[in-house]
């Protein structure tokens, strides 16, 4: 019989999808063949690895079964074989309980569930808490402060840092292929990894093509490449499971290389590893070059007739000003309410404002009418907890004025109102164009920068997020407003309460915004991407 | 509890922990494509752990746990009332028990495999996992992920011998191991 026939049998038997002629004739190859034994066996194994992982996941949802439960949360941090750790645990707990004729049969360990149902979840074991020059293979994208996914990570170049939640630190240089399997658990194919490990995480673990290694405390470091594998001990120390060859205990300064199945002590190096603070270091002069070339930028940006008004929310004197120098009408400065100062986006303090205290928002005025628009801001969302979240909003809801919001949904919210009442049959007052939902709670304290244009002359809207377009959309004919004015106006909040009536809706952005821009042209696609390039922190 | 049972308990934990995925592997062989495999070793296990008492220290324990595995199989497929065309031959549960008896490779295999499991595209590696969270047949299961009940059977039979490929080139590179 064929190897792939065979296969077919094997799977067709294991999915219960097998018919008895070929049941026979799977029986008869098992039972002359060795290999077509192994090969079932080995497609066994890989079953009652899936079936185990699958428990695993069903574990991390909200709705878990009864029996699972214990085992789970026993199991949740720690290696063992597939299948292995359930009933280890399982017995374990009689031990501990010391109720030795408590049967174990599936419903007996009953732990009642609290009700989680709608709690918010997330996914991953790891942030990302710094990065340079990274060059992610596969398209995958990952910016400071986000979540790992899970499955393997290709980092082609540069250094990049992660937090595990189990409070492990690790410094990853490319080239290197990794996976997060646990907050507790790295798999290393390739590269140089340091990991420095937390009180909380000993027993963190990586392992390698060569073996595994199992933190007793602080900081280690592995280099995996075609030639061979090294560990080194920077501090602390560690049990090092070389495959096939004894455990070792490895202190602070041994280091061992193991290449063709044959081991050499030799002597640990720090400085062949990227660490956390040198990481730092080189974030912090990464960041000051940064900054030095906005502030390049922002200067260029001045000169730009079409810049209407420009802010950066450094506010001492509760003032900011408006930076565009070169239009023929500028806005006012800003005058500065309630907000509290913040960190910017490049953690500089007090350079932007906090927008969450009760009615914060920047007061402006911007004279002038408009065929285009194009809004941009830098903001960091803490969350979206009001029905509308202002970004920008002209006081009332005049004819010809935009509101520029954010649903609760994560959706981007741009107007600009066309009618008074009463409307036409099947009309409203205006046309809103929405973006695709781009929050959510993942994106929480990371700072975006959000654009949207309104293109007069080619009749259409589009959104963006970091610079790259969320969504475009034809103006419809009807609602294209080509007088838009703007007038008096506030950043991340909406209206002022009027005489005799304090009560007012709470649209306040839950957030910070550390600079906002407003041109009366439509930039282009390219001109967004190249703010977002120079600006991003 | 004497501190010397107790001292007796942990090494026959010990035991039983370390047999666990030949035990399970066993059970499985015994009855390919059966959703109630996984209920037969953990029904084995309370039954290993109910005679603990009558296991002999320095006996064979993998060979005494596998025939109360057997007995377990039989126990299940007389209340099953099972479908006999689809029990392999007595001489083949025989060669299988002593074949996964002595040999004590399939836990590096398994853990191969587990390694080879992450290195697949995460989609490809959830469509496969959550083939086992349910209990539904292929065909219902296709339903479930939209595609066709042929497509998927192929898609999965591929991404199964995708990893034993890969565990092979793991276990050839380990070599000496």
């Amino acid at each position: 019989m064929k190897n792939t026939e065979l296969r077919q049998l094997i799977d067709a038997a294991l999915e219960g999808q097998i018919s008895e002629a070929d049941f026979l004739r799977l029986e008869a190859e098992l039972s002359v063949d060795p290999e077509a034994r192994q090969e079932y066996y080995d497609r066994i194994l890989l079953t009652q690895l899936l079936v185990a992982e699958a428990d695993e996941m069903a574990g991390e949802q909200p709705a878990v079964t009864p029996t699972s439960r214990t085992r789970v949360a026993l199991r949740h941090w720690r290696w063992a074989f597939a299948g292995m750790a359930s009933v280890c645990a399982a017995l374990l707990a009689i031990m501990i309980l010391q109720q030795p004729d408590t049967p174990l049969i599936p419903g007996q360990s009953q732990v009642a569930e609290a009700d989680s149902e709608r709690e918010q979840e997330s996914s991953g074991y790891a942030i990302v808490s710094g990065q340079v020059d990274p060059i992610w293979a596969d398209e995958t994208s990952l910016t400071q402060g986000s979540m790992v996914p899970p499955g393997e990570l290709h980092l082609q170049s540069g250094v990049a840092q992660f937090e595990l939640f189990s409070g492990v630190t690790l410094v990853v240089e490319g080239e290197a292929r990794f996976s997060i399997l646990s907050p507790m658990e790295v798999l290393v194919t390739q590269g140089k990894v340091r990991a420095r490990v937390p009180e909380p995480a000993q027993g963190f673990r990586v392992l390698t093509d060569a073996g595994e290694v199992v933190d007793l405390g602080t900081e280690f470091a592995v280099d995996v490449n075609a030639d061979g594998s090294e560990v080194h001990v920077l501090d602390g120390e560690i049990d090092w499971h070389p495959r096939g060859l004894p455990t070792q205990r490895l202190e602070q300064g041994d280091a061992t290389r193991l290449a063709g199945g044959v081991e050499v002590p030799i002597a640990a190096n720090s400085a062949q590893f990227v660490g956390p603070e040198e990481l730092q270091q080189r974030l912090k002069s990464r960041t000051e070059t940064r900054i030095s070339r906005w502030e390049a930028t922002t200067g260029e940006l001045a000169k730009d007739p079409e810049l209407i008004a420009h802010y950066q929310m450094s506010s001492s004197q509760r003032r900011v000003p408006n930076l565009a120098e070169a239009t023929r009408e500028p806005a006012s400065e800003g005058a500065v309410v309630a907000a509290a100062p913040a960190a910017d986006r490049w953690g500089r303090p007090a350079q932007a404002l906090d927008f969450s205290p009760a009615g914060s928002r920047v007061r402006v005025h911007v004279p002038g009418e408009y065929q285009n628009l194009t809004l941009i801001c830098w903001v960091k969302i803490n969350s979206l907890d009001r029905w509308y979240n202002s970004l920008f909003l002209t006081d009332g809801h005049e004819l010809g004025e935009p509101h520029w919001q954010i649903m609760d949904d994560g959706r981007l919210f741009f107007s600009v109102k066309k009618y008074d009442p009463p409307f036409k049959e099947g009309m409203r007052d205006k046309h809103i164009f929405y973006s695709p939902k781009f929050w959510d709670t993942s994106l929480s304290g990371r700072w975006l920068m959000l654009a949207t244009v309104y293109d007069g002359t080619q009749k259409q809207v589009t959104h963006y997020l970091n610079g790259s377009i969320l969504s475009r959309e034809q103006i419809p004919e009807e609602y294209l407003v080509d007088t838009i004015h703007i007038g008096d106006a506030s950043l991340c909040n909406w209206g002022l309460p009027s005489r005799n009536q304090p009560r007012f809706a709470i649209r306040n952005l839950n957030g910070s915004l550390d600079e906002f821009m407003l041109f009366s042209e439509p930039l282009s696609e390219q001109k967004i991407q190249e703010l977002y390039n120079l600006g991003k922190p | 509890m004497s501190e010397q049972s107790s001292e007796s308990e942990a090494q026959f934990v010990t035991e039983l922990t370390a047999c666990q995925l030949p035990l399970t592997l066993y059970i499985r062989s015994l009855l390919p494509g059966d959703s109630a495999a996984g209920d037969v070793a953990q029904q084995t296990n309370a039954k290993i752990w109910e005679k603990r008492d009558e296991f002999e220290p320095g006996t064979n324990f993998k060979a005494w746990a596998f025939a109360i595995a057997r007995y377990e199989v039989l126990n299940y497929r007389k209340q099953q009332a099972r479908d006999a065309r689809f029990v392999f031959s007595q001489e083949l549960e025989k060669t299988i028990a002593s074949e996964i008896e002595h040999t004590d490779h399939f836990e590096e295999r398994q853990e191969a495999l587990r390694l080879c499991l992450q290195e697949l595209r995460p989609r490809d590696r959830e469509l496969l996992v959550s083939r086992y969270a349910t209990s539904a047949t292929l065909a219902e299961y296709a339903e479930v992920v939209g595609r066709s009940a042929g497509g998927l059977k192929v898609t999965l039979h591929r991404l199964r011998t995708a990893l034993l490929e890969c565990m092979k080139r793991r276990l050839s590179k380990w070599g000496t191991a």
